[in-house]
């Protein structure tokens, strides 16, 4: 018993005390949800069987029910459309920023800090701004398009199925702008500036300098920034609960949100189990691309 | 010479991009100055021209926005508690040591980060209410989003030690203090400025929660600022001078933080994020 305690306090016993506490416990909350998550998918959840451990199997009826529910495939579109634009539009304009931010005038780390500032709002609070913006008859939005001849009468953002899902996107790209453009600015730094010199001796335009150098080196934090983006996209709740709630009539629904609906707003615990094992295999597929472009970076 | 003036064109595109980026923020601070029927006026007015101050106490007070910022303090402190008395020494000891024992290790830890929330909700609500633990929602909140966060706390923690040179506890070990000893009183020391950064971070998440606290915490007393805003903007709609001074009163707090920890934050998610 002595020897086991001193371990703890001065050896090995320590180290793994260390780790094994933390792993234990995101196990029990991570990992063993995960799986209770596919095992409901496989059962039979109501009501009255939530609180019972031993609930009745039916195989795969919830996944043939689910893709037979009409409403399924138009949502799985939508967020693979919200995911892909949202993607676009947040590298685009991220990397764009970074690139303007590095060429290091003055001011540009204080500036480039101040696009942290959406990373540290409470997402509800994101959505309820946007809702306000976004606003059909009074948002300023609206007002913005119209005066600069865009558009001439008011698109309803909110309540607009042809629209609807497009306001989250818009509100979503603005939310992730600031992580693209940060993690693409530490790539950038990277890349040694005799790099650019010997190029720019050599006759190459900017153009060029961009097409040979920023954009080979910039290969692997390219997939890590966009592979990430993708988890965090998925991620995404609070902006579809403030905007829209997925409405009218699940035009702006994604499956996130919808599986979140079927267990708390139906009750439907077992096909909210159901929709999430799916989504969460494509989350894990994009971790494990994320995971693997930076590993050498993880063992150094 | 030309130089200048291309630096300055820069600077001059820069703050025409920050300040487009930054107007929702400015917007929902203009709104909460307007009066009921100003912020239907067409157009809109971009500057106050009798600016409404009061507004912030009364949606305070009527709003009862004391109870719920109490609620999302103890949320995200409890949270940020479990989280670093869990994560510091696995943090530690995954920096610590290269075998495959620790990449096996990291890549759990990196798998588990990536959970969605809103998809991890059914099976933990489930999960919570056959052991109980749902009598106690702020509790089982906090276990929740500890868990969450978790992960991406290590992370940046793990990096966060690498920087700590080894040398350094090897000098305590050789001087005759214990393992644990250089641990605390070497490595814990040199790396605080990282954790405390961190923890901040997961501070700041956590202050912002919903779904899991809109999906485990049904008594009103115990909801946090998220969940009252989120009531608040239901059913009307209408209000958005009081909904934005509550979006504003709820979300300043962590704008100054942020601003005061500016650097750190930068530093520290750009070095954890990519490695």
């Amino acid at each position: 018993m002595k020897g086991r305690w001193s371990s703890i306090v001065d050896g090995k016993g320590f180290d793994i005390a260390l780790v094994a506490l933390p792993l234990t416990f995101l196990l029990a909350l991570s990992g063993v949800p995960l799986i209770y998550n596919v095992l409901m998918s496989l059962q039979q959840v109501d009501l009255f069987s939530l609180g019972t451990f031993w609930r009745p199997y039916v195989g795969f009826k919830n996944y043939s029910e689910l893709f037979a529910q009409q409403e399924t495939w138009p949502i799985l579109a939508n967020t693979a459309i919200f995911v892909a634009a949202s993607i676009v539009g947040q590298f685009l304009i991220g990397f764009g920023l970074a690139l303007m931010f590095s060429t290091n005038f003055p001011g540009a780390s204080w500036l480039r800090g101040l696009f942290l500032v959406s990373w540290v709002m409470p997402g509800l609070v994101v959505g309820a701004i946007w809702s306000w913006i976004l606003s059909g008859d009074f948002g300023v939005l609206n007002y913005l398009l119209r005066e600069s001849g865009l558009i001439n009468g008011n698109i309803f953002w909110r309540s607009d199925p042809n629209y609807s899902l497009l306001g989250v996107i818009i509100a979503n790209i603005w939310l992730g702008i600031s992580f693209n453009m940060i993690l693409l600015s530490v790539g950038l730094s990277a890349i040694p500036a005799d790099l650019y010199e010997a190029a720019e001796l050599d006759g190459a335009n900017a153009w060029q300098r961009f097409w040979t150098i920023t954009l080979p080196m910039m290969r692997s934090s390219i997939g890590a920034v966009i592979a990430l983006g993708i988890i965090l996209t998925l991620q995404q709740f609070d902006l579809f609960a403030a905007i829209t709630s997925g409405g009218p009539n699940d035009s702006s629904n994604v499956a996130q949100y919808w599986a979140w609906e079927l267990s708390f707003r139906q009750y439907d615990f077992a096909k909210g189990a159901t929709i999430s094992v799916i989504m969460i295999v494509f989350v894990m597929v994009a971790a494990f691309v994320y995971v693997r472009s930076t590993r050498h970076e993880i063992r150094g | 010479m030309r130089h200048t003036l291309r630096e300055r064109l820069m600077l001059a595109a820069a703050l025409v991009l920050t300040t487009v980026y930054l107007f929702p923020l400015y917007w929902m601070y203009i709104t909460t100055l307007k009066s009921g029927s100003a912020i239907f006026a067409s157009p809109p007015a971009f500057w106050p021209t009798d600016p409404q101050w009061q507004i912030y106490g009364h949606v305070w007070h009527s709003r009862n926005m004391g109870r719920y910022i109490l609620n999302s303090l103890v949320i995200a402190s409890g949270a940020v508690a479990i989280v670093s008395v869990l994560g510091v020494g696995c943090a530690y000891v995954l920096a610590r040591y290269r075998n495959i024992w620790v990449d096996a290790g990291l890549f759990l830890v990196l798998m588990l980060q990536v959970l969605p929330a809103s998809l991890m909700i059914t099976p933990i609500f489930v999960g919570f209410s056959q052991v109980g633990l749902l009598h106690y929602p702020r509790l089982a909140v906090i276990i929740a989003i500890a868990a969450k966060g978790m992960p991406f706390f290590i992370v940046l923690v793990r990096a966060t030690f690498m920087n700590v040179p080894r040398e350094l506890e090897e000098a305590a070990l050789v001087d005759g203090d214990s393992r644990s000893g250089a641990f605390f009183r070497i490595a814990l020391p040199l790396a605080r400025k990282g954790i405390l950064v961190s923890g901040m971070l997961i501070f700041m998440q956590a202050f912002g929660e919903f779904v899991y606290s809109r999906s485990m915490i049904q008594r009103v007393e115990l909801q946090p600022a998220s969940v009252g805003l989120y009531s608040f903007m239901a059913p009307n709609a209408n209000e958005w001078n009081s909904i934005m001074a509550y979006a504003a009163i709820y979300m300043t707090p962590l704008l100054a933080v942020f601003v005061l920890l500016q650097r750190g934050i930068v530093s520290g998610l750009t070095s954890g994020a990519l490695k």
